[in-house]
């Protein structure tokens, strides 16, 4: 992660509440690493604990919480959220940015492989969402940010399932933009291009390397690249932008 | 804060006036919805969370849906 990820991170005159699900590594550590950079507090979740989650425990103590959690279960869900509220009180910024993705010919899938995609990418999102926008409602604020990616858009051999739930998450968007919008609440997405961290989502070093050749930013993207946008989204200024999808991609779409 | 009608009375009153839908003359058995105070589903959304927010559960949650003021304070007052 680098430190430019804070660069362009808003201070809030008051420290905000922001959940990061799946914020234990990869783009969810980018995201957790900008928030803690501009001084918010921030909570989050994974199935295990990582070097940085416990390097974030001990130089963030009153700052930084987590809880290891499986959100494809309802009943995890639900205990994250809780412990939250409990220690802060309440949820200003929510990113539903925890996923997974098993790469391989949907014919070829099984029953298990579609399972724990759309079990985790959808319902796991949906179950936060509906116990964090419980509290938002409740004090008519708020902002949401749903990372989707570009192949939910564009598709990807061997994503077929992955591609799904993340449309499905653009959707989402959408409606909860146009349910919540009235109360104070924004909510939009990010669809990130092809980040270094996509190593670990099935792709091979020769994919990757076919992806930057047609990327015209001629780069991967990094976890900082989408924190900013996070950031921006989520920004209490920007409150007339909501339900739309930002692609960052480097013009990889364009 | 506690869960005694009073209690409850006051979330739910304080919740309508917010909303400007408090009926004239509300009463434990006023209709939350049509011919009543007419929340409409994002509004019961809010109650619902309000009601959780301030008093740590809520009726709705347990998939009941309480037609009136009195049906919420009789969820509290059997423990839920």
């Amino acid at each position: 992660m680098t430190s430019d990820v804070t660069a362009t991170a808003t201070a809030a005159a008051e420290p905000r509440v922001v959940v990061v699900t799946g914020g234990s590594r990869g783009l969810g550590a980018g995201i957790v690493e900008s928030y803690l950079a501009s001084g918010d507090r921030v909570a989050a979740c994974a199935r295990s604990v990582t070097p940085e989650v416990e390097a974030w425990r001990a130089s963030h103590p009153d700052h930084f919480l987590f809880e290891t959690a499986d959100l494809s279960r309802s009943a995890d869900a639900k205990t994250f959220v809780d412990a939250v509220v409990a220690r802060w009180g309440h949820v200003d910024v929510l990113i539903n940015n925890a996923g997974v993705a098993r790469d391989g010919i949907l014919a070829m899938a099984s029953d298990d492989d579609i399972d724990t995609v759309v079990d985790l990418n959808i319902k796991g999102t949906l179950y936060v969402s509906r116990l964090v926008t419980r509290r938002m409602l409740a004090r008519r604020s708020g902002s949401v940010v749903n990372i989707s990616s570009i192949v939910g858009r564009s598709g990807y051999r061997g994503l077929g399932v992955y591609s799904a739930t993340k449309a499905a998450l653009d959707g989402l968007t959408r409606s909860m933009a146009r349910e919540l919008g009235s109360r104070g609440i924004t909510v939009n997405g990010i669809a990130p291009g092809y980040l270094r961290t996509e190593m670990s989502h099935g792709l091979d070093e020769g994919q990757m390397d076919q992806i930057v050749r047609r990327t015209p930013a001629g780069r991967l993207g990094d976890p900082g690249d989408i924190a900013r946008v996070c950031q921006f989204l989520t920004d209490p200024r920007n409150d007339y932008l909501t339900g739309q999808v930002i692609v960052v991609d480097g013009g990889l779409t364009s | 804060m506690s869960t005694s009608p009073e209690d409850v009375r006051r979330t739910v009153v304080e919740f309508l006036t917010l909303i400007e839908k408090l009926p004239e003359g509300f009463a434990d058995d006023t209709p939350l919805y049509a011919d009543g105070a007419g929340l409409d589903s994002l509004e019961t959304a809010e109650l619902s969370a309000t009601l959780e927010d301030v008093h740590g559960s809520d009726p709705y949650a347990t998939g009941d849906m309480p037609q009136t003021l009195g049906d919420i304070q009789a969820f509290f007052a059997a423990g839920s």
